[in-house]
């Protein structure tokens, strides 16, 4: 049967490459491809043939209807060509200014978008914050560590005789207290997105960076709840094959606490150079502290919760395939950087 | 903070048959976290992390105590090798002949020492030195790698003084006045905040900076005959404020900072005394000083099934509740399916209330074990602001108009602040000292980067201000700023503007007025009726031109949802009349005269032509019928005559 498709092949080339009008052309086009044209009669034929080498044969006559396809085109183009203007596509654009929206910004909307997919509301609270609502409510004993001025900011004005020192919020988590405050009585899904501050400078730390805090409080909220949302999350911002696992950890104001991890995007998680053993750092998370859920007016003995302050620099940056090597990267005002996104 | 171990001493105090790498795998996944092993020859290092709580893993038995429980729930049988005290307990008294001490409990909880006579001072064995060195601590001699081998088996920091240098065998522990010096074993000179931990002698001098460094004066030598062996537990906070202050940041400070356990004491001490007798032939006084009137007393938490199963999530057994908790040296009384637990001392300070307990049942369980479920409950009804969209959209807009968006520092220097700027009273320099009340000066900055490699751009950013207020948080005013620079004049920036405001449906005026910053007579307040609601003008001596919003004022004014308007059926006429204006006429004001006309639909100017000609292009339109030529016609004698009279313009034939 091979045979007799490349005879019909030679014979339609020949008439092809012999035709002299558009008229002639279609017909020759009708007496092969068309309803009962030759190379569609040979297709009705191919269960006849073995069927070893039926697979063969379809491909073999699919090869041959697309070059005739495109001879019969191009033919027809060519008695057309006088007629023509000419035309060069190839010739290059010219481009529109065009502007850009900050990665940074785009990061902030898929994260309100994955959340607001799953009842969480979009909150912004103060990025100069009064010590109690950073620290005290959080349950930062006194003299923790984060609450000196190594390493917060401290603003040089008095402080207030009921919330104390006036500082830089050095994590989104102060909204948690803020939001209990407003909702008052749960079911509460926030997302919290903002900028901190913190006294830090290098390669993976700025002055100045965003954070979003998800605070969920309702009655019977579990560590399963906690796992499931963030799951959730990760699948949606990094992609569908990527898992996270929990470690146990320590915050003040979440017990238990946990750091997340998320399977390394580069080696899917075998191990590799970007990572740990087949792991990344995504950021901390906890059940909502007892003391945390009295300091906002929720009755703890009522209502569970659980809570998670991550950065969004940080996320950004483990998204697969963006290779940004420092934070301080992402802060360029450098124009040929702004404009690569 | 992070540590380094050996495999080989680690399984000193555990028994199993687990890889260095699982091992490591495991106690990540419920405990300390080990992400790293190396291999050190034959042998393994484990890198692992601590967490301030935590500071009864910081010793290598600590972990061995976690491993022992961690490493059976995954199957691999695991037991904790106790300490060995081989000779009987030693006396532990309150008062010493050898030493006359005075100390403050409130500094110093736990107090002990004890004199160590005839002592050889020389190397120690290799496999001390090998140990020390794979942690990363350098061997000196056998006294000093005795301190530092406890402190990294046992997570207690040791320290020896030499004891003849004690002038009058006499000891006050006390807290330092500001301006006491004292130099440190390492050579280094400190004058004294005040209120630091330290320790006089007989002729006053300072011979510790407790629990961070030992004093120079009362240092171990080649020469050192009688030592004092010395293990204490201090006030935390006293700890890390000194130790942050002059920047000493020894093992022994990160560790004392967190709070030891009292009960640790004990071990240390006579582990060490061990040790001294085995490497340096040192012969110990029979009688320990131990100065401890506060002694641990065994706490209790009650909990319940029912919170357990609640906070988990799962339902686990009784009795896996009481293994997972005993192997961490918790005791568990049930009285049906209530749970009152015993913490142990090396875990009183973080172990507080029942969901400390919890925690630690939690982690035992394994979280790998817990399925994964999204809450079910109800969805919160009170909807986030519709400003998030609204800033969305101008985003979009501006991007659209080519604006590229920055994101920039809003910590600022002085010269770029007003007077109702608040200042950082611990700036990380004085470029960042300030919190801005204005966008303008850091997007002058940026587009300052750009101007040698681009001949023209748009840059925007929306960010807050903050404008201090008496006695209470700033206002943080979210504003949106933009710099244009290279475009071919005012008019094309301009035109940007009015094309982001017709978006958002706000209609404006431009009103000449001077503003700080910007070139004498080259800016404009944009105003909506009567109110203020952004600027845009020349940035003083530059080529930018700069703009800016107030967010939420044009959100206000923004109409949420855009009515939609009739499409007129019937045409509009259009013509163009040219005015000769008299010279500093604005333009904008004739333009209203125009709008101001019944019919009158669109105005649109072209560029000036000899100087002071400029060409009006005016829609008339009627939404109710085709205008007349006539109609038309007694609209333009109106704004010709009008013209006239006001402006002094006159039409060009």
């Amino acid at each position: 049967m091979q045979e007799e498709i490349l005879n019909i092949k030679n014979q339609a080339l020949a008439q092809i490459m012999s035709s002299e009008s558009a008229n002639e052309l279609e017909q020759i086009r009708i007496d092969y491809l068309g309803k009962s044209g030759k190379l569609t009669e040979i297709i009705k034929k191919i269960k006849e043939a073995d069927p070893s080498e039926r697979k063969q044969i379809g491909q073999t006559i699919n090869e041959v209807k697309n070059t005739v396809e495109k001879l019969i085109t191009e033919q027809k183009n060519n008695f057309k060509q006088s007629a023509r203007e000419w035309f060069d596509p190839t010739i290059p654009g010219i481009k529109p200014k065009v502007g850009n929206i900050h990665l940074l910004t785009n990061t902030i909307e898929e994260i309100s978008q994955i959340f607001g997919r799953i009842g969480f509301e979009r909150a912004r609270y103060p990025e100069v914050e009064w010590d109690w609502f950073s620290f005290e409510a959080l349950n930062f004993p006194e003299n923790h560590p984060a609450r000196d001025d190594w390493e917060t900011f401290f603003v040089d004005t008095g402080e207030s005789s009921k919330y104390g020192p006036m500082i830089l919020t050095p994590h989104t988590s102060s909204g948690q207290i803020r939001e209990m405050q407003r909702v008052k009585n749960p079911p509460i899904r926030m997302i919290n997105i903002a900028k901190c501050y913190r006294r830090q400078s290098d390669i993976s730390h700025v002055q100045m960076f965003h954070q979003f805090e998800g605070l969920v409080v309702d009655r019977g909220v579990s560590i399963v709840n906690l796992k499931g949302t963030l799951d959730y999350f990760a699948k949606s911002f990094f992609g569908k094959g990527r898992v996270t696992r929990l470690r146990p950890y320590h915050f003040q104001f979440t017990e238990p606490s946990f750091e997340i991890d998320i399977s390394c995007g580069v080696c899917m998680g075998k191990g590799c150079k970007v990572c740990k053993a087949g792991w990344l750092e995504l950021g901390g998370a906890g059940m909502v502290h007892p003391n945390v859920l009295k300091a906002g007016g929720i009755d703890e003995k009522i209502y569970s919760g659980f809570a998670f302050g991550w950065g969004v620099e940080r996320v950004l940056m483990m998204k697969d395939g963006i290779g940004i090597p420092d934070v301080r990267m992402i802060y360029s005002t450098d124009l040929r950087y702004l404009q690569q996104f | 903070m992070d540590i380094k171990i050996l495999d080989s001493w680690l399984r000193d105090h555990l028994v199993t048959k687990a890889t260095p790498a699982e091992v490591a795998k495991y106690l990540s996944l419920c405990g300390p976290s080990a992400e790293r092993v190396e291999s050190r020859g034959s042998d393994f290092v484990y890198n692992i992390e601590i967490t301030t709580n935590r500071i009864d893993e910081v010793g290598i038995y600590g972990i061995a105590r976690e491993a022992s429980a961690i490493l059976p729930r995954f199957g691999i049988p695991a037991k904790l090798k106790p300490i060995n005290i081989k000779d009987k307990v030693p006396n532990l008294v309150p008062k010493v002949d050898y030493l006359d001490v005075k100390v403050d409990s409130k500094l110093c909880p736990r107090f002990s020492a004890v004199l160590i006579k005839n002592v050889k001072v020389g190397d120690s064995p290799k496999l001390i030195k090998d140990r020390l060195e794979a942690s990363g601590i350098r061997a000196i001699n056998n006294v000093v790698d005795i301190s530092n081998y406890i402190m990294l088996e046992l997570g207690q920091p040791v320290h020896t003084f030499d004891y003849d240098k004690i002038a009058g065998s006499k000891m006050l522990l006390r807290e330092s006045r500001k301006g006491e010096e004292i130099e440190t074993l390492d050579g280094k000179k400190f004058i004294l905040p005040g209120g630091d931990i330290v320790i006089e002698d007989g002729e006053g001098n300072l011979i510790d900076l407790c629990g961070i460094m030992g004093g120079e004066a009362s240092a171990i030598d080649n020469e050192t005959e009688n030592v004092l062996l010395f293990v204490q537990t201090y006030d935390p906070t006293k700890i890390r404020k000194t130790s942050m202050h002059l920047a000493q940041r020894t093992m022994a400070a990160t560790i004392f900072e967190k709070g030891t356990d009292p009960e640790l004491v004990s071990t240390a001490i006579f582990s060490a005394i061990n040790l001294f007798k085995k490497l340096t032939g040192g012969v110990p006084e029979k009688n320990i000083l131990n100065l401890y009137p506060n002694q641990y007393k065994t706490k209790g938490i009650s909990t319940s099934l029912k919170f357990i199963y609640e906070r988990l999530g799962v339902e686990i057994l009784k009795k896996d509740i009481t293994t997972y908790l005993n192997a961490l040296e918790f005791k568990c009384n049930w009285k049906g399916n209530a749970l009152s637990v015993e913490v142990p001392s090396f875990r009183a300070k973080d172990v507080n209330i029942e969901e400390d307990v919890l925690e630690e049942i939690a982690r035992i369980y394994g979280y790998h074990n817990l399925p994964s479920r999204i809450m079910s409950g109800e969805i919160p009804t009170h909807p986030a602001s519709p400003q998030f969209a609204f800033e969305a959209k101008i985003r979009n807009l501006l991007a659209g108009l080519a604006g590229t968006e920055v994101y920039t520092l809003s910590l600022v220097s002085k010269p770029d602040v007003d007077e109702k700027s608040l200042k950082l009273k611990n700036p990380l320099g004085s470029d960042t000292e300030y919190l801005r009340t204005s966008l303008m000066p850091s997007l002058v900055a940026a587009a300052l980067t750009n101007i040698s490699m681009k001949d023209q751009f748009h840059i925007f950013e929306l960010s807050n201000v903050y404008i201090s207020k008496v006695n209470d948080l700033p206002e943080e005013r979210l504003m949106l700023g933009g710099i244009f620079f290279g475009y071919i004049n005012y008019r094309d920036t301009k035109g940007v503007i009015e094309a982001l405001l017709g978006k958002l449906d706000i209609s404006v005026t431009f009103i000449s007025e001077e503003q700080k910053g910007f070139d004498a007579s080259k800016c404009a307040i944009i105003k909506s009726g009567p109110e203020a609601i952004g600027k845009i003008g020349f940035v003083e001596n530059t080529d930018f031109i700069y703009y800016e919003f107030d967010i939420e004022k044009i959100f206000k004014l923004a109409p949420i949802v855009i009515k939609f308007r009739e499409i007129s059926k019937y045409p509009s006429q259009e013509e163009d009349i040219t005015f000769v204006v008299p010279e500093k006429t604005e333009i904008g004001k004739i333009v209203d005269l125009i709008w101001s006309k019944n019919l009158v639909q669109g105005v649109s100017v072209g560029d000036p032509y000899n100087g002071n000609n400029f060409t009006f292009h005016i829609w008339y339109h009627d939404d109710g019928k085709t205008l007349t030529d006539k109609e038309v016609e007694k609209v333009r004698g109106e704004i010709i005559s009008s013209a006239k009279t006001k402006f002094g313009a006159q039409v060009k034939e």
